[in-house]
């Protein structure tokens, strides 16, 4: 049958309402949810439900339907209204594109007092369907009859009626409730003899037909709920394949007519529409009903004027991009301040709006919302050709497009054909430039021959332009090296031999190759056939959107679970698990592999918060927890960890071989205080007090004074000195219950200052001091600390030019700039302050 | 990855595409910071362009340039800055530390800032000697400490740099040398490095080395710079240093930096889940698990879409754009959390719901239920039903053989995972054999993948790549790992509309043969790194010449992506003129087409116009041909007789 043209169509439902109809039964619930009671017509009204349900779900306007019912106890159809006759045959629902509406119509049929006949039904379907579409000759005429058969039919002169269906396409479906079907199997008991011979008129009428099918209920409601493809035949269209210069070398080049169509398209979930319940007032409730109303989307174009009108002047704060500006802080108050900004708002109007580009923090006024477009001119340019072996699978971007020789002509399928099969047999593909139409973006693709049992055609796939590429470097997963610069062989990172042929075995026993459906000779195919695997969202999805227009209540009636054909390969094969037990325990046992606790993030001491999901850097940080938990001193005393002194630093790696230990045993190094720096112990077990000096530090912070007029005293390393006195005072400063140590660290300082100022070590006070600042204003650092140093006034400021030139120093700061710069910065940190808690 | 939010679709509950934007919206900042020494302010002559001088600083700013260039329109919310250290830098910009002077602030990229350095450039070409004018270096043999460098770079970006954007430092410099060997500078400038990079933020070098001055990174910056040592545990540390590398001319400074213009992100972080030991499975149906994390190394670069301003007169202010969702009966907003789900209630239903109600009702759509009944889904039970109540994660099927990922299973771009040792500690090693045993078996692997909260489940195979040494100086190597290829689904299966088609003949393929064998590419394969987006580069240069207020020129734009037709003729020439004359003897090809979906008649008009074109212009002269004639050369047949004829027209007089 060819495939069909999609809507142009009317469904006549014919459905059966006599007395019989009224038979109650129990119907199992998919799924475990157990049985339901209901009669037989509202099973038979279930099947045109979902039939109704998928046309709404297409939402195509020339996809009608309309209802007729028979063994109605009225009359109404336009047969009798012209001829007489065909009583009990009722139009319940005209023809049309069926809504919700329709549906609930349906739901309100109720079986009736006296019999009708379906073939009066289906005489008058005939005709009410001829008469609805006149003269459209071209729509799909289908018609389906739902009966028990119980009743007694007036079989003379059917073959007029077949003949009639066959003249006009008419598509027939008899669907019968408990009719006798082979193939579930299902044989009635106790049928009565009446429905035993309308089952065989059932059949002879059907078999008389081209286009008619007689099948159960059941078997039909089953069918229905089986995930169902449309298939859509792809649309050809025109293109030209080229090949070299075909408008300057015409005798040289070639241009063939070919016509392209999709091999692959993604298909989507259809989307929801939204809902909203009307309001909770007193007239919803009145008569016991809820309403519910379909909502609109509407777009609305806010500015801020205000926003645009007072500069006002925060020049702490980098400005930044306005529109989406969101601030860094950027978590859910902050959405909410967003929204209430949007509150404030102006709203304008769309016409009001002039179309432009942003260029960074620039706007380009564009009014045609596009600039004009590279010429280009359609087809499909070849560019040479390359192994189809180097072909990298990676690369593809898109959809597959087929390209078929023009289907009208011998000439250019075989000009085709030719290229197709001469690139087959060199085992090449080719680099194409195809611009779909004239005018539009060109795009780059690969073209790779496939060769049918009787036809040879080229596949197309876009392939990334230089931009679409990204080159990201990632560290080596095989070359280890170490800090020395050799190459490791063993390590926790790389699988040692054994696990190795763990993996091995593994991947052997999970092959899916031989896993899946046998053919007709017993062989196996190899288990996932893209052609049976369901996108489970779609038909999920769909199933859902079903089940809500049909059911009133989904607490009464909730979703049943997914179709088993959706969820069929989420798992692999049983078996296949079964005989690959060994393997996989023996890979889980050889490889050890182990979650890592979650770390606290910790506010860092300079107001970097990084995002959680900031992906690298905090993740960076997990392992090293010995500096996070201890962020605010972390400036000053990352010396002071945990390396051992034999060990020369490396920039940045203090903690490295700890690290490459404890990456397995991650809970080790959370016990370890880094604020007592205990290595320290192995320079001078000799000393009764730890000094508290940190490798490569010649002033520790048990006796930072003394080591430091001691370190001066020696003259020779004045400079280190200054500036390891620094460190630890900022380092101590920020250590917890430090205030008790306030008065000693302001003797530091003055010490400091005073060395600085003669010992031209002046900018190294300038910097120390800023620095202090900075740590002791930021979020975990010591106020209180920085507001006794600010009390000291002038003398334990900045270093000025003048004050240094009376040393013979030079210093870049004025004298202004010192004398207020600590009341300035203490202001202006004050007002950003309230943003780190 | 769209630059953009796609500001008119912000309802995006279902739309998969959508969820990589918010990643790629964070914003990125560069702090150019740039050695102004004496040497790298020298002129030397111009390697591209005679009678003109240049200078390492120079090239270093024109990189700056061209970045802010290409960031201007990648990502419009990114900021630059500019820092100069080893000079007086009298005059210009702000001193942070001595001899560290900002130049240019952390902004956010515009027109205006470009334009200002690319002005300053020009002036520089005109006067060779005006950077050193403008930056006057420290006196000969003085140096900054690199310490109070980075220190100034912490600071700046502290300060300047919004505190949730990736934050990185370029740092420029000719000197490997630069505490000429005074020991104790060394520690400062660790530390301070280490504070900048606990700061978050990284430093990517670029050293430029030239014949005269070769760098040696061994004389200092190995020891300072983090390189990727494996105790690092620092996965995502960019790998070490680069080789020296030469950027006398700038485009090699601007291909390394290529690189590196987006920062790496990963666009997921969740697991990769091995079968479970029995059939009955683990609680989730899972096994042993590990870290992995996603990359999308191709991903399509699309224009900018344009975005509503409002014109205040004097300035031009983006307008804000808000979705609501109302009942349009009532006019009443509906918050997002209370909006419910459901099916469509059809065109017209309206109308026959609402008929027993009086007026108000009829034109919205409604459905009225008992009261106290749910009819319809919330957003969460949506989302169940997208992902069918899967958490994400990648879960391992099993393996097939490499050949059964053909060409044609593809509907979508890759994805590359590496193991994210940070979470499951072991990730590593069992990746690495992982990758090493299907590489060594020939297999791929079958996964089930859900990348994000939200997104739908779909089936991929694991395309193994084993890793490939760097090539060349401060090149990329294909680093390992796997490719996450997403394979279609039944749904996504369209059939073949043809079944049948007539074929080439062995001579005819023969000679085709000949020629497609001249026009191959030895050892080649598509080469992406050649085609950049002629209509992208098209868009952007006319946006940047309106940024500028500059004319655009069209005729200057340059499409690499068309074909080398001189080369093609050169080499295949002769060879397609055989070819086509060879088509011409295949009997095939002569034969007359009948398929049963149209008229005979039609068709063998149209089978005449392949033999003899020149009748057909004789008929075209005499007005009697039209829409078979544009069929069969694949142009639009609709339209009336007068357009066709025009249309014939165009194509005889463009196929002369």
């Amino acid at each position: 049958m060819p495939a069909e043209r999609a809507g142009y169509t009317v469904t006549m439902f014919l459905v059966d309402i006599s007395p019989s109809m009224g038979k109650m039964r129990t119907v199992e619930l998919p799924g475990d949810q157990g049985t339901v009671e209901m009669t037989n017509l509202q099973w038979s009204l279930q099947f045109v439900k979902l039939k109704i349900q998928e046309m709404i779900f297409d939402g195509r306007k020339t996809d009608q339907c309309g209802v007729l019912t028979f063994g109605s106890d009225d009359t109404n159809n336009i047969v009798n209204e012209r001829n007489g006759g065909y009583d009990h045959v009722s139009e319940f629902i005209p023809i049309a594109q069926p809504n919700y509406t329709t549906l609930a119509q349906l739901d309100e049929l109720e079986p009736s007092e006296v019999i009708g006949d379906p073939v009066d039904a289906l005489i008058v379907g005939i005709d009410t369907q001829d008469f609805y579409l006149g003269k459209k000759k071209s729509w799909t005429r289908k018609i389906v009859i739902l009966t028990d058969g119980e009743n007694p039919i007036e079989v003379e002169d059917w073959e007029e009626t077949v003949k009639k269906m066959i003249d006009l396409d008419i598509i027939l479906t008899v669907v019968g409730i408990d009719f006798d079907d082979e193939e579930i199997p299902f044989k009635e008991e106790e049928k009565s003899s009446i429905k035993e011979a309308n089952e065989q008129f059932f059949h002879t009428l059907t078999d008389a037909m081209p286009n008619a099918v007689l099948g159960s209920l059941s078997a039909a409601l089953t069918s229905l709920a089986y995930p169902t493809i449309k298939t859509v035949k792809s649309v050809l269209t025109g293109s030209v394949l080229r090949i070299g210069d075909v408008d300057g070398r015409p005798e040289e080049a070639a241009e063939i007519m070919v016509k392209t169509s999709k091999y692959t398209s993604m298909a989507r979930p259809k989307s929801w529409k939204k809902f909203g319940k009307r309001g909770g007032g007193g007239d919803a409730d009145e008569d016991g009903k809820a309403a519910y109303a379909q909502l609109v989307m509407r777009t609305e174009y806010l500015v801020d004027r205000a926003e645009h009108d007072d500069d006002d002047d925060d020049d702490e704060k980098p400005k930044l991009p306005k529109g989406k500006g969101k601030d860094a802080d950027g978590d859910e108050t902050m959405e909410g301040d967003e929204d209430a900004r949007k509150e404030q708002m102006e709203r304008v109007e769309k016409e009001e709006l002039i179309r432009g580009f942003k260029y960074g923090s620039t706007y380009v006024p564009c009014p045609d919302g596009q600039f004009p477009r590279l010429h280009t001119i359609k087809g499909i340019d070849i560019c040479g050709f390359f192994k189809a072996e180097h072909f990298r699978r990676e690369l593809p971007m898109g959809e597959v497009h087929y390209i078929w020789g023009d289907p009208a002509s011998a000439q250019q399928q075989v000009a085709l054909s030719s290229i197709a099969q001469a690139m087959s047999v060199k085992g090449v593909m080719a680099i194409a430039r195809w611009v779909a139409r004239d005018g539009a973006d060109a795009k780059m693709g690969v073209l790779s021959p496939s060769i049918f049992d009787s036809v040879d055609c080229l596949l197309f796939v876009q392939m990334p332009f230089a931009d679409d590429v990204r080159k990201y470097t990632f560290p080596s997963l095989e070359t280890l090296v170490n800090k020395k610069g050799e190459v490791v062989e063993k390590h926790p990172y790389l699988p040692t031999e054994e696990q190795q042929d763990a993996m091995d075995n593994f991947v052997d026993a999970m092959d899916l190759m031989y896993a899946g459906e046998k053919d007709e000779e017993g062989n196996r195919y190899p288990w996932h056939d893209l052609r049976y695997s369901y996108n489970p969202a779609i038909h999920r999805t769909k199933q859902a959107l079903f089940h809500s227009a049909v059911v009133q209540d989904l607490a009464m009636n909730p979703m049943p679970p997914p179709h088993p054909e959706l969820t069929k390969y989420f798992e692999p094969p049983k078996k296949l698990l079964k005989r690959a037990r060994d393997a996989i325990e023996e890979c889980q046992t050889a490889f050890k592999v182990k979650p890592v606790p979650k770390k606290v993030v910790r506010q860092r001491k300079d107001g970097h918060v990084q995002a959680r999901d900031d992906d690298d850097e905090p993740l960076l940080l997990d392992v090293k927890p010995p500096r996070r938990t201890q962020t605010q001193s972390q400036m000053t005393s990352i010396k002071s960890e945990t390396t051992p002194v034999a060990k020369p630093i490396a920039a940045g790696s203090d903690t490295e071989d700890e690290e490459s230990d404890s990456a397995h045993i991650p809970a080790k190094k959370e016990g370890g205080d880094p604020a007592l720096p205990t290595p320290a112990r192995s320079i001078s077990p000799e000393m009764a007090v730890d000094p508290g000096r940190a490798p490569g530090r010649i002033i520790g912070t048990t006796y930072p004074l003394r080591d430091f007029e001691k370190n001066i005293s020696q003259g020779d390393v004045v400079s280190k000195a200054v500036e390891d006195l620094g460190h630890v005072v900022t380092e101590i400063a920020l250590k917890p219950f430090s205030s008790r140590r306030h008065a000693e660290l302001l003797e530091c300082m003055k010490a400091l200052r005073d060395t600085s100022l003669k010992e031209d070590e002046i900018d190294a006070w300038n910097d120390f001091l800023r620095d202090l600042k900075r740590a002791c204003l930021s979020a975990h650092g010591n106020q209180e600390f920085w507001t006794e140093v600010r009390q000291q006034g002038r003398d334990m400021s900045l270093i000025s030019k003048p004050e240094a030139a009376q040393h013979g120093g030079i210093s870049a700061i004025s004298e202004t700039v010192a004398e207020e710069w600590q009341h300035h910065i203490l202001i202006s940190i004050r007002k950003r302050t309230p943003r780190h808690y | 990855m769209p630059p953009y939010d796609d500001w008119n679709n912000i309802d995006d509950e279902e739309d998969e595409l959508q969820d990589s934007s918010f990643l790629d919206s964070k914003r990125d900042v560069i702090l150019f910071c740039i050695d102004c020494s004496p040497s790298m302010l020298a002129t030397h002559d111009d390697p591209t362009y005679e009678d003109l001088q240049s200078s390492h600083l120079y090239t270093a700013l024109e990189s700056a340039v061209q970045i802010q260039k290409k960031k201007v329109i990648v990502g419009p919310a990114d900021s630059v800055g500019i820092l100069f250290f080893n000079t007086e830098g009298s005059g210009v910009g702000s001193e942070i530390k001595q001899g560290n002077y900002i130049y240019q602030h952390i902004t956010p990229t515009s027109a205006p800032k470009i334009q200002e350095l690319m002005q300053l450039l020009e002036a520089a070409r005109e006067d060779p000697t005006l950077l050193a004018r403008e930056f006057p270096p420290l006196a000969e043999g003085t140096r900054v400490p690199m310490g109070d460098v980075f220190t100034s770079c912490n600071w700046v970006l502290r300060d300047e740099a919004p505190k949730t954007a990736s934050k990185r430092v370029f740092l420029i410099t000719d000197c490997d040398d630069p505490h000429q060997g005074v020991e104790r500078l060394l520690v400062p400038a660790k530390t301070t490095l280490v504070d900048l990079t606990q700061a978050g933020v990284t430093v990517e070098p670029f050293f430029i080395s030239d014949p005269a001055r070769p760098f040696d990174p061994s004389k200092f910056y190995t020891s300072i710079l983090l390189p990727a040592h494996i105790d690092e545990g620092e996965d995502d540390a960019d790998a070490g240093l680069p080789d020296r590398l030469s950027i006398t001319r700038i485009d090699d400074l601007l291909a390394q930096m290529r690189f590196h213009e987006v920062p790496k992100r990963a666009l997921f972080s969740i697991t990769m889940s091995f079968p479970p030991s029995s059939a009955k499975g683990s609680k989730d149906g899972e096994g042993m698990k590990i870290g992995i994390k996603g990359y999308g190394l191709v991903t399509e670069q699309k224009k900018g879409s344009y975005k509503y301003f409002v014109d205040l007169g004097d300035v031009m202010v983006p307008a804000a754009v808000r979705s609501v969702y109302l009942d349009e009966d009532q006019q009443a907003p509906v918050p997002r959390s209370e909006m419910l789900f459901g099916m469509s209630l059809g065109a017209t239903a309206a109308a026959a719901d609402d008929e027993d109600e009086e007026g108000d009702g009829s034109a919205g759509h409604t459905r009225t239920v008992p009261a106290g009944s749910r009819p319809y889904f919330t957003a969460e039970d949506v989302r169940d039903f997208r992902t069918l109540g899967l958490e994400p994660g990648i879960r391992l099927l099993g393996f097939k053989d490499a050949s059964e990922l053909r060409f044609e299973d593809q509907v979508k771009h890759s994805l590359f995972l590496y193991p994210d040792e940070m979470s499951y500690a072991g990730s590593k090693r069992t990746f690495t054999a992982l990758l090493r045993s299907m590489v060594a078996k020939n297999k791929i692997g079958l996964a089930l993948a859900i990348t994000r909260r939200n997104s739908a489940p779909i089936f991929c195979a694991l395309l193994p790549q084993r890793e490939e040494a760097e090539e060349g100086s401060g090149g990329w190597g294909e680093p390992g790992g796997f490719h996450l290829i997403p394979l279609p689904f039944a749904d996504d299966l369209r059939a073949a509309p043809v079944e049948k088609g007539c074929r080439a003949g062995e001579e005819t393929r023969a000679a085709a043969a000949a020629w497609i064998g001249k026009l191959c590419v030895k050892n080649g394969s598509y080469p992406p790194d050649s085609y950049p987006n002629p209509s992208l580069a098209y868009h952007n240069a006319q946006l940047e010449a309106s940024a500028f207020s500059e004319e655009f020129d069209p005729e200057a734009f340059e499409d690499l992506t068309l074909p080398k037709i001189d080369v093609m003729h050169k080499r295949a020439g002769p060879l397609l003129k055989e070819w086509k004359l060879a088509l011409m003897k295949d009997e095939a090809a002569s034969q007359v087409i009948e398929t049963t979906t149209t008229g005979t008649k039609r068709k063998v008009a149209a089978t005449d116009v392949d033999v003899d074109e020149s009748e057909i212009r004789s008929k075209y002269e005499d007005g009697t041909l039209s829409k078979d004639f544009l069929k069969s050369k694949s142009q639009p047949v609709s339209g009336k007789k007068g357009e066709l004829i025009e249309r014939i027209a165009e194509w005889l007089d463009s196929h002369p």
